[in-house]
């Protein structure tokens, strides 16, 4: 607990250190909230900056908790995770210092956008949402830690780790629902986006921030907050069981990944491999 | 008779076909300082790493204080301290806060944590940069804050692979006084691979291997003894006569252009035999075999890759 706790605090301070990482953190999804709401006003939406704010925050813990939890590479890289290897640490915790740090700093944020977001108009007539909104950005926090982790962990070579994380987390981002309305996407993307655990991610997220949940089955299609499949609903709360079981996959495969994986494996430098084998 | 706190025999690694460490067996006594020596990939690292419990090895045993290194790692990772060839610090972080994550690594007592990092920042004279990022630090200072860091669980054996490739002088100089310390006031057991033939001088055994194999193993005057001979350079007025002179004595000795190069086994046979053309000797240089001789007459003398 001691070691985890550690890990915990180390990560936190690092990224309160990185400050221009801050600032930047919390411009960006208002410069997206701003160009998006605007250009998508579409008509089914009832409060369409809300609805745009929503996605934003989700948006923004899904990319954070990625993006820390995948910087395990630049300890990778820089050697740390060799030190952890040869002392009595259990991996293991470190894969928990590392989820829980990320997911924590992603939480963050999200409640950072929300407070602002609360000065333009985002407002809960329930007690509880605050709360559950709260919650629900942990669990998403700790699911995605878990795929950055994985990728951190399964990478083969570090220069091309940050394009490879860019990859994935784009499509994820753009083919959500989150910034642009997936009824405005192409059929085919549409069909794509159904794939995409995020989409499932976002609107669970939306049902529960914007007090949605009251809603029949027909209004919640409406909003694009359930989705048909054929004759199959994919209510918000089977979202939610989507999201979940996802999650369950990628943290249990990058724990397992991370604690088997060779650290000294990654190229540093073009002669590493005669470093490790003279 | 002191106890050994290493025991390798017949340790094998092969990486897929190649074998990069061929049946190996030495000890290490308790509280000395031990070294590896050897060309570039002679299988000094592959040997370090799996003592370090990193890699595991294909057949033989490795024990550490009692402990085997393939069943009982956890066992063994908390008595030893390592200090890899590269850098494994956490450049995110401040000094003191690479020292105080490795006390939670290795479970300190909390009570303790501040007494061992000052003392371990002072051994290694870096209680001003405590405060600074490991970033801004320069190779030097990294390798010192290595050395620091390894020592903060009290570790039985220290492993260093190659402490000072890379560093001046100085900071060269510096990093030996430490080790030699450490060993001296802690009874830390000290097992390092080193280039520097003048390093391994001070250690208490030496082994030197090649392509996977210990070729010789001693103490280093014994190696020197069986290895090299001492030579005097001697440059003359009166060529003719030195050279009857060193026939008389039965010396090989080679004429140089400047000076005769003279092989010797007993220095005062040769001092005495001089003193007879006290008037002709212009100069005289008595080399002493060294390490680096040694390594050459075994490993010979081709550049590895």
């Amino acid at each position: 607990m001691n070691i985890i706790g550690a890990l915990w605090f180390r990560n936190i301070k690092i990224f309160v250190r990185n400050r221009i990482q801050l600032v930047f953190a919390i411009i960006m999804p208002f410069f997206f909230l701003y160009v998006f709401s605007a250009i998508f006003k579409t008509d089914n939406i009832t409060n369409p900056v809300n609805y745009m704010l929503a996605g934003i925050v989700i948006t923004t813990v899904f990319q954070t908790s990625l993006t820390i939890a995948s910087s395990t590479i630049d300890d990778i890289v820089s050697g740390f995770m060799k030190e952890v290897l040869v002392s009595p640490v259990k991996r293991i915790q470190i894969a928990a210092g590392q989820l829980l740090s990320a997911a924590t700093i992603a939480t963050f944020q999200g409640i950072i956008i929300l407070f602002i977001g609360y000065f333009i108009g985002l407002k809960f007539t329930s007690f509880f949402t605050p709360f559950a909104v709260i919650i629900v950005m942990i669990m998403v926090g700790l699911v995605f830690s878990g795929l950055g982790l994985f990728l951190a962990a399964t990478v083969k070579n570090s220069q091309t780790f940050q394009v490879v994380v860019a990859a994935i987390s784009m499509p994820l981002t753009f083919l959500s629902g989150a910034y642009i309305p997936l009824s405005l996407l192409p059929k085919t993307l549409q069909y794509v986006a159904y794939f995409n655990p995020m989409t499932y991610t976002t609107a669970f997220f939306r049902t529960i921030i914007l007090e949605k949940t009251a809603l029949t089955t027909e209004e919640l299609v409406g909003e694009q907050l359930a989705f048909e499949i054929g004759d199959f609903v994919i209510t918000p709360l089977i979202s939610m069981v989507i999201v979940l079981l996802f999650g369950l996959v990628f943290l249990l495969l990058s724990t397992l990944v991370f604690t088997k994986v060779d650290f000294s494996r990654i190229n540093r430098s073009k002669n590493k491999e005669e470093d490790i084998w003279s | 008779m002191k106890k050994n706190i290493i025991e390798v025999k017949d340790f094998v690694k092969k990486y897929n076909k190649f074998t990069a460490v061929d049946h190996v067996s030495f000890e290490v006594e308790e509280g000395s300082i031990f070294a590896f020596l050897g060309p570039n990939g002679a299988g000094k690292s592959t040997t370090i790493n799996t003592l370090c419990t990193i890699f595991d090895k294909t057949s033989g045993t490795l024990m550490i204080d009692g402990k085997d290194v393939t069943h009982e790692k956890d066992a063994v990772r908390s008595v030893i301290g390592v200090v890899f060839q590269e850098p494994t610090l956490d450049n995110k972080m401040t000094v003191v806060e690479n020292l105080i994550m490795h006390c939670h690594f290795y479970s300190v007592p909390k009570s303790e944590v501040s007494e061992r990092i000052q003392f371990a920042l002072d051994l290694v004279d870096l209680q001003d940069w405590k405060k600074a990022m490991v970033s801004s630090l320069s190779g030097g200072m990294k390798r010192r804050v290595e050395i620091a860091r390894s020592l903060l669980h009290y570790p039985k054996v220290l492993f260093l692979d190659e402490p000072t490739t890379g560093l001046d002088p100085q900071t060269r100089a510096h990093i030996w006084d430490y080790i030699v310390k450490l060993q001296k006031e802690k009874n830390i057991t000290i097992f390092l691979t080193t280039h520097y033939m003048d390093e391994a001088e001070i250690c208490s055994k030496v082994a030197i291997m090649d392509a996977g194999k210990i070729v010789a193993m001693d103490k280093p005057y014994r190696l020197k003894q069986q290895y090299t001979k001492d030579k005097a350079n001697i440059a003359t007025s009166d060529e003719q006569g030195l050279e009857a002179l060193l026939n008389k004595g039965g010396f090989i000795y080679k004429k140089k252009t400047r000076y005769y190069s003279v092989e010797v086994d007993n220095i005062p046979e040769l001092m005495q035999l001089l003193s007879e053309q006290k008037a002709t000797i212009t100069d005289l240089e008595i080399k002493k075999g060294t390490l680096n001789d040694v390594f050459l007459e075994i490993t010979g003398k081709d550049i590895r890759k």
